[in-house]
């Protein structure tokens, strides 16, 4: 199964490099994100006092954060994973609408290889926005201010910990992808399912900010989990044992919806493939 | 010579609709070009799509290069090639991609996957555009292309659903000589689908008719002529005489009509019977001052069976009366 995922997910790649716009222009909403809503959502902007937009008596519930951007970056990797990731999957329905997914059952190959084939171009195209939001969040004014200590190992934890968030959506997108019978469908569904889980979760203020109720929402919301555990590595440099089992206990999490996602995924392809 | 397509009592129900199929059964020997012919929304995609693997059966078996199309789904996928009625290539991908990624999915090695690639570019003339995006290809080059993707890996059935349908006549006669050589120099098999009356006749061994689902005749173009009981000659002779019961009386003769001073025989074949009707009526001191002839074709094989024309089928079930098989096929291509 192997050999064919990959062969379907270079197929995908393929077809990227020769047309990158949808990619790039994903990857650069990280500019408009930190950018504009970065200083209009910013707390410190109601804190005349603070002098280059630092948080000053925030900064604790911002989880230390010096400024909000630092906060926001992390958060904003995460939407742009959520929304790439969510949009990237319309490649599956065309090739249904085009009659490519007949084709492709036609062949001798396990069904679960067309999802995953679907699942990893996306990982991998989403994994190009990832370090143009970081840089972009080190350029703006008043931008991202690393932890004492920060290395490469926290850049690795932080690009791993992307790698994960977007297989998550990658699998629960690309099942919901596979399913669908039309591009009106797939899109009804993305905007149905995109706000509510970007809005409900800690990307752009900290979970103390939110009331009781929407809490332990926000707490599991996959997008709060990773940006959670990136803001560890980002604010804190080297990690306590305390930030160490955080940041352990926020994988456990976005592993866990992983697992499911794909789980679902796969009994999504396997009916929306078999033979009727 | 054995059978490498054998369908019996093949059924097709979806639950909105009537039967689809109904109860088909026919076979397929090895190196046959075998033809399934009729108006849209007979049951032909429906009944090629059970024996890929495609749609489920709902009743009776099918047996593609000795694998059953219920039991081992994935042998016969391994076996066959398939060109699907719409093109369906990755238009951003080159010619020759295409090709290596339908290898790839056929489990070909590389090497192996590349030498045969650059021979079917050659079969179908593609070999320098092979390196362009199918994007730039014309639809004649993207249906060569489709037709040789099918054959990447060698099968041993090629399925063809309405091979050449909408394209111009000079692409569809290149089309039916690859048909053709593929067949002859390779000894493929191929099922295909049809309504052009003229490809059937042209490329098949046997043919199917089929209509409302079920097959009303099947056999070679000609034995399906030939069952017509023969050619038609028309004749006008001067002289105002009845010639009917002369005519009648000459060997092969089986019928004579006699419309204003002409005549309308039906015989078995015209070219042996001509000189007996020259010389009897030459006998008579009169002259034949108009003749025409007309070998009988698949469409008359269609009215004699099915009671209508292809012509008057295929416009009934795009205006209504062949909705039900047409919305139920619409329902299965989603």
């Amino acid at each position: 199964m192997i050999s064919e995922t990959l062969a379907l997910g270079r197929r995908s790649l393929t077809k990227w490099t020769r047309n990158p716009f949808a990619v790039i222009v994903t990857s650069l909403q990280a500019l408009f994100w930190l950018a504009l809503f970065g200083n209009s959502f910013n707390p410190a902007n109601a804190l005349q006092s603070n002098a280059a937009g630092s948080l000053g008596p925030l900064q604790q519930a911002f989880g230390g954060a010096a400024t909000y951007i630092t906060f926001l970056t992390p958060g904003v990797i995460s939407i742009v994973a959520l929304t790439g990731m969510s949009f990237m999957g319309v490649d599956l329905v065309f090739d249904r609408v085009n009659g490519y997914l007949d084709v492709l059952r036609a062949f001798p190959i396990p069904r679960t290889s067309i999802y995953f084939g679907g699942v990893i171009q996306n990982v991998a195209k989403g994994m190009i926005a990832a370090p143009i939001t970081f840089l972009i969040g080190l350029v703006v004014p008043d931008g991202l201010r690393l932890g004492q200590g920060f290395g490469v190992l926290n850049l690795v934890g932080i690009f791993a910990t992307i790698a994960l968030l977007t297989t998550v959506f990658s699998t629960f997108f690309t099942g919901i992808a596979i399913s669908v019978k039309s591009t009106d469908s797939f899109f009804a569904a993305v905007n149905f399912l995109t706000f509510p889980i970007m809005f409900t979760s800690t990307a752009f203020f900290p979970l103390s900010f939110f009331p009781g109720w929407l809490k332990p929402i926000a707490q599991v919301n996959p997008i709060s989990l990773a940006s959670d555990a990136m803001r560890l590595l980002v604010v804190n440099g080297r990690l306590s044992a305390s930030q160490t089992s955080a940041f352990i206990g926020d994988w456990v999490g976005l592993l866990a919806f992983g697992m499911v996602f794909a789980l679902v995924g796969i009994l999504m392809a396997r009916s929306a493939l078999k033979a009727r | 010579m054995s059978k490498i397509i054998d369908a019996k009592g093949l059924t097709k129900t979806y639950p909105s609709s009537a039967k689809v199929v109904d109860d088909v059964s026919f076979a397929v020997d090895e190196g046959e070009i075998f033809s399934l012919l009729g108006p849209n929304g007979a049951g032909k995609t429906t009944t090629i799509r059970m024996l890929t693997t495609l749609t489920s059966v709902t009743a009776g078996e099918a047996f593609v290069a000795g694998r059953s199309v219920q039991r081992e789904p994935g042998e016969v996928r391994s076996l066959i090639g398939v060109v699907p009625q719409e093109v369906t290539l990755d238009n951003e991908l080159k010619g020759i991609e295409n090709l290596l990624l339908a290898a790839k999915l056929q489990h070909m090695p590389t090497a192996e996957a590349k030498e045969r690639a650059g021979e079917l570019l050659r079969l179908v003339e593609l070999e320098e555009s092979g390196g362009n995006r199918v994007a730039t290809y014309s639809g004649g080059m993207k249906r060569r292309l489709q037709l040789v993707t099918a054959l990447i890996h060698q099968p041993q059935v090629l399925f063809l659903d309405e091979p050449t349908v909408g394209l111009d006549i000079q692409t569809r006669t290149r089309i039916w000589d690859y048909i053709k050589r593929l067949n002859r120099e390779q000894g493929l098999s191929i099922f295909m689908t049809t309504h052009y009356l003229e490809e059937a006749d042209q490329l098949s061994d046997i043919v199917a008719i089929m209509d409302r689902g079920t097959i009303r005749v099947s056999g070679s173009p000609s034995e399906l002529k030939a069952n017509l009981r023969g050619d038609v000659l028309t004749l006008s002779v001067n002289g105002g005489v009845d010639l009917t019961e002369l005519l009648r009386s000459l060997p092969n003769v089986t019928e004579v009509t006699r419309t204003d001073g002409s005549y309308r025989l039906k015989l078995p074949r015209v070219e042996s019977a001509l000189p007996a009707i020259i010389t009897s009526i030459a006998s008579q001191d009169l002259q034949i001052t108009e003749t025409s002839f007309s070998k009988p074709t698949l469409d008359q094989v269609f009215l004699e069976v099915t009671g209508r024309s292809m012509r008057d089928a295929l416009e009934s079930n795009t205006n209504g009366h062949g909705d039900r098989y047409a919305s139920a096929h619409a329902s299965e291509t989603k």
